[in-house]
């Protein structure tokens, strides 16, 4: 792997190695960009990772110091931890099951669709047409089941009990998932052994991530230099406002500065308004891209929720993957419901370790305690749905406190919608009505747990003072910057965001590309303070090296 | 630095932790292990000593918690909810008493599996009380992605 010189003003840097950073790199690399990557967390293979939920937590989750405030629950139950994220080569993608709905046509125009809502809804400047072709390409690249004549996954026992379900409450629309899990060998990794601990980071690689799949890829272009351990601490940017590139901390704690061409930004939607308003200059005082106001605002976490039926007979939910079953049929926005948007009920497990963390935060007694010794007969869902953007629930520098890199770290405010109330509701007694009609003798309602879906703190908008963004991800402030993770959904939709994230990532790398090679993206001006700039020199990635379209 | 509770305010501590977390089928050793944590909090913070040291005595007072009958001890708990020790009990608990593969196993959970093969074949599916559902979306339902 090549390591580039600090100075070399050639290469794209992108802060995070996640869906969005890391799909970035890749198609980057692929079309002939010279890429660093900054990832805070370390480099794990995945024979380190770890069948076991604390340990593994303690290996993968990012536990910097954050704080919260807001009417939500979680600022009771975990005020520290907002955001159940990883801080590791891959990023979430290390932790996530691999739910892959679509975003539906109306929900990238939420302020046309739904109508009265008292809310900071904004349409996206882009539309369902111009992302399908990049849906299509998602699809193939993640391997996603019931699509490309990819089949799906076989029903295990928690889905057998939910399909059971679905099918007597009259559901229509579900399956074992539109998932990112291979149910046969493909793209050079193994089926799914039905192992479980999708969460912890799957240890023979049958679930795509960007550790699995997308840096080996760009790694073996030769022009992908990958960093661990590498946390970005701050934009530079010169006299015209054009990013000069990224301060980071790295594994000695030394400050280093890495030049580039352009920086694109994807540390999940706390981690990236974060760094963006930590880079605040006179030129910028609000942060950089913060001429709306906007930034770290909107953010939005999904409806959140789970059921947990309990039943006469044994049913080994843990057993295989973790979440391989969706319902669809919630999923469209019928504001008869009493809310606007819609969500998804999907296959869920913990193990005992997690159940007990989460199935009632802060809950003890005899009920608590019967519902664990229940554990084997236990089935369990997820809800996850569009919850509504709203200006004051936001991501802020809070000064009070710093974190291990003496920055300020991210305080993250929420409450909830009254929309957002009336679907949990509404998901809540519909996972409660499924569990029944198979013979449930108990339902659990579970509240919110810190989320993994972080979305809307640096949003997508076509005018620049609605927003941070354009419908490229570039931002509208500064034209060498660009964001390329849920930070730039304009509105969160039902769906899970890892699929749009890297569709939205791959339509980026295109335009980036183009854009390059039409000299159309202006590259900042740096004089190198003197500093041994170490590595060695690139290739440079001339306009005519530039592959353009797909590679 | 370590720190002790006396025999007597140990298993204080310990039947306070099964009676916010009563399973009959665990031993007194799953409980030993949350006070082992309780007291390696205590021995880490001056303060979290003496709101152990206190509560356990608001415990016992007016008389032996340990004398108590199951119901007189849930009361007895419900007094000092809220305070630090028992928000340090019902936290450690939650996590140190079903971190521990000897409660898995009273449970029914298997743990680690990917050195085993997972579950492949090993009863991924081998639920029987219920026929087995179609894995595939149901064509004439289409899609709503339009």
């Amino acid at each position: 792997m090549p390591r580039f010189r600090f100075d070399d003003d050639d290469v794209a840097v992108i802060v995070g190695s996640g869906a969005g950073g890391g799909t970035l790199a890749n198609e980057l690399c692929q079309r002939g960009v010279n890429v660093v990557v900054l990832e805070s967390g370390r480099h794990h293979a995945p024979d380190d990772f770890i069948n076991d939920e604390w340990r593994s937590f303690k290996q993968l989750a990012w536990l910097d110091q954050r704080t919260t405030s807001g009417s939500w629950r979680i600022a009771k139950d975990f005020p520290n931890l907002p955001a159940w994220t990883c801080k590791t080569v891959g990023g979430t993608t290390v932790h996530w099951a691999g739910c892959c709905p679509r975003f539906m046509e109306h929900e990238f125009k939420a302020s046309t669709y739904y109508d009265g809502i008292d809310a900071n809804t904004l349409d996206w400047p882009i539309s369902f047409a111009d992302v399908e072709p990049y849906y299509d390409r998602a699809e193939r690249k993640l391997g996603i089941t019931g699509t490309n004549g990819i089949p799906q996954l076989p029903a295990n026992n928690n889905y057998k009990v939910f399909a059971n379900g679905a099918q007597r409450v009259g559901y229509k629309r579900f399956h074992t998932g539109r998932y990112a899990v291979n149910p046969e060998p493909r793209d050079g990794r193994p089926a799914s052994i039905q192992d479980g601990f999708t969460f912890q980071g799957d240890k023979v690689g049958a679930k795509w991530s960007t550790l699995v799949a997308e840096l080996p890829k760009a790694a073996a272009t030769g022009k992908l230099d990958l960093r661990p351990e590498a946390h970005a601490i701050r934009i530079e940017h010169d006299e015209k406002g054009l990013a000069t590139g990224v301060a980071y901390i790295d594994g000695d704690g030394l400050e280093q500065f890495q030049r580039g061409r352009l920086v694109a930004v994807a540390g999940n939607a706390i981690e990236t308004p974060r760094l963006l308003l930590n880079s605040a200059s006179s030129l910028f005082p609000d942060g950089l891209g913060n001429s709306s106001g906007q930034l770290g605002r909107n953010y939005m976490r999904h409806l959140t929720a789970s059921v947990y039926g309990i039943f006469e007979q044994p049913v080994h939910m843990y057993r295989g993957e973790t979440m391989a079953g969706h319902i669809e049929d919630e999923a469209p926005n019928r504001p008869d419901r009493g809310f606007v948007g819609g969500y998804y009920l999907q296959l869920l497990s913990l193990g005992v370790p997690f159940l007990a963390a989460f199935i009632d935060p802060g809950g003890w007694g005899p009920e608590f305690a019967s519902a664990m010794e229940s554990y084997e007969n236990m089935a369990a869902m997820w809800l996850v749905g569009e919850d509504m953007p709203q200006a004051d629930n936001r991501v802020t520098l809070n000064h009070d406190e710093l974190d291990e890199y003496g920055q300020p770290v991210p305080n993250v405010h929420y409450d909830d919608h009254a929309n957002d109330l009336a679907m949990r509701e509404h998901a809540w007694s519909a996972g409660e009505a499924l569990y029944q009609s198979v013979g449930a003798v108990r339902t659990v309602r579970t509240p919110p747990y810190p989320s993994t879906h972080n979305i809307g703190t640096a949003r997508q908008s076509a005018r620049a003072e609605d927003g941070v963004v354009n419908g490229f991800g570039q931002c509208h402030d500064i034209p060498n910057l660009f964001v390329s993770d849920a930070s730039q959904f304009t509105t969160g939709a039902a769906a899970n965001p890892t699929l749009t994230i890297v569709a939205l990532a791959i339509r980026q790398a295109e335009y980036i590309v183009e854009q390059l090679k039409q000299q159309a993206i202006p590259t900042g001006h740096a004089v190198w303070d003197g500093r041994d700039p170490g590595g060695s020199v690139s290739e440079t990635s001339t306009a005519d090296t530039l592959v353009a379209g797909s590679p | 630095m370590t720190y002790q509770l006396s025999e007597q305010a140990r298993g204080t501590a310990m039947l306070a932790a099964r009676t916010m977390f009563p399973h009959e089928k665990l031993p007194d050793e799953a409980y030993a292990k949350v006070i082992d944590a309780l007291e390696a909090e205590a021995a880490g913070s001056d303060t979290a000593a003496s709101a152990v040291e206190q509560g356990i005595a608001q415990l016992d007072d007016p008389e032996p918690f340990a004398g108590l009958d199951a119901d007189a001890r849930l009361e007895a708990v419900k007094r000092i909810e809220g305070s630090e020790l028992f928000e340090l009990l019902q936290a450690t608990s939650a996590v140190e008493l079903y971190d521990n593969p000897l409660v898995w196993k009273a449970f029914g959970y298997e743990g680690p599996s990917t050195h085993l093969g997972g579950y492949l074949s090993r009863g991924f599916n081998d639920l029987d009380w219920l026929p087995d559902p179609p894995t595939a979306l149901d064509p004439a339902a289409g899609s709503h992605h339009r």
